[in-house]
């Protein structure tokens, strides 16, 4: 892998306008993710998270500012290019799963392979590989409907993993989950992150996810707080 | 970054074997959904149908007024434009529904046109469904009504045993019937789906995946 830095940012902003007023959901945000980096956006509901999740994700333009992945800048991307990107560069994992329902957790494993003109037997393989890794061997034709939150969310996280991106971003992952099903999912992500060197972000509020990022960022009103290394917080709680 | 590299864009494919399977699942799976949409395609279609077929019986069995009458043609323009409205507002409500969904398809590569595409031709096979219902229906609808109506007459062209002969006068507007009803049927589904298809294309993903149902 020859770029150092996954995703960087700089000077990145972003203004919503409700009615007269301005709303600075993102004001000015210089971020750099290290290449296979497990790095978690921490910060209270309001603070940015997903409209940062949005703006790395190529989901939404900014208002100022510059977003690299792979030191291309996103911002000079037009539609069809933009899409590739979020087919082949980009996994998502959602609060809400937002698997496709009609089709089986294998279809969707299956579909960004299609859109990247993956051959069908090779889907079909790749996909029931994906779901063994995470767990799901003997659900492979279920539908969502007929799966629990945490089976959904690793479908999710196979899905996201179907065309090797080079990162996963995911929002709020565990938001949605119990306790020991929210851990599951979080050493799941962290293992297929060594695993497969894939850089990990996720924007969470849920403190279980501080054991295992590399890094965290503390968003507050738009704005970075600050950024602590395990190093750091594992220090923090020995001077405790 | 001054010389920022190129990324090496490939394509995007969305096969359209793939396209028919998935939204033919998504019609099976959301069956109530589709049924409604079906049904006002049904109905425009298979007025239209009774009105021509009973048009042709009358002809057939030598009856009182041969043809379709002036303002049975406005009530059947009209019936039609309901039918369409039927299925816009349908679609409608069906993008709505799945708007956070065409936020994910968005997010996993879809193009706009992928998602324009795959309502499309929900609409396409909605229509050759209600189109091949309405036909159906409609002629039970005309048939039944008919012979009651010219009941008389009918039992007369069985005894002569001419029935043979008025079936074969009747077929070429059966099978007339028949090409038009699917041909309406599909015209008027996709007329009517194009602008629920098109903004369903446009959603802004960001925006999609924040809405809630």
């Amino acid at each position: 892998m020859k770029y150092e830095y996954t995703v960087e940012t700089e000077d990145l902003a972003k203004y919503y306008t409700m009615g007269p007023a301005i709303i600075k959901a993102l004001d000015g945000i210089d971020l750099r993710v290290i290449r296979g980096e497990y790095l978690s956006i921490m910060g209270p509901s309001g603070s940015g998270k997903t409209t940062l999740f949005n703006m790395i994700g190529g989901l939404d333009r900014p208002t100022r500012g510059k977003v690299y992945i792979d030191e291309v800048d996103i911002s000079k991307l037009d539609a069809y290019e933009l899409a590739w990107l979020r087919c082949r560069k980009i996994g998502y994992i959602f609060q809400t799963f937002n698997l496709i329902p009609v089709l089986t957790a294998l279809e969707n494993v299956m579909l960004p392979m299609i859109f990247a003109g993956v051959p069908r037997e090779q889907r079909v393989k790749k996909a029931t590989e994906l779901l063994e890794r995470v767990g799901l061997g003997d659900r492979l034709h279920h539908k969502p409907g007929e799966l629990s939150g945490g089976q959904q969310q690793r479908v999710a996280i196979a899905r996201a993993l179907a065309n090797d991106p080079s990162i996963v971003l995911a929002d709020e992952p565990t938001a949605n989950l119990d306790l020991k099903t929210g851990l599951d999912i979080i050493n799941l992500l962290r293992e297929l992150n060594r695993e497969k060197g894939v850089t990990v972000i996720v924007a969470t509020h849920d403190l279980k996810m501080i054991d295992v990022s590399d890094r965290i960022v503390y968003l507050r009103d738009g704005k970075v707080e600050r950024i602590e290394t395990r190093r750091e917080i594992a220090i923090e709680i020995e001077e405790e | 970054m001054s010389s920022a590299p190129r990324m090496e864009i490939g394509k995007i494919y969305m096969p359209f074997g793939e396209a028919v399977r998935i939204a033919l699942e998504d019609i099976r799976r959301r069956f109530v959904r589709a049924a409604i949409t079906t049904a006002s395609v049904v109905l425009g279609v298979a007025f239209m149908d009774a009105l021509l077929i009973l048009a042709a019986i009358a002809r057939v069995l030598g009856g009182e007024g041969a043809g379709v009458q002036a303002y049975q043609l406005w009530i059947l323009f009209i019936s039609l434009l309901v039918c369409v409205v039927g299925i816009m507002n349908s679609m409608l409500i069906a993008v709505a529904e799945r708007t956070r969904e065409i936020g994910t398809w968005k997010c996993l590569g879809a193009l706009d046109k992928h998602v324009l595409l795959l309502f499309l031709i929900e609409a396409l096979l909605i229509g050759v469904i209600g189109g091949l219902l309405g036909w159906v229906i409609g002629l039970l609808v005309a048939v039944i009504y008919g012979t009651q109506v010219g009941m008389s007459t009918v039992m007369s062209a069985l005894s002569t045993s001419s029935v043979t002969i008025a079936g074969l006068e009747f077929l070429p507007t059966a099978i007339s019937t028949f090409v038009l009803s699917i041909v309406l049927a599909v015209f008027l589904s996709l007329v009517a789906s194009l602008y629920p298809a098109y903004r369903a294309a446009k959603l802004n993903p960001a925006e999609a995946l924040r809405y809630e149902v």
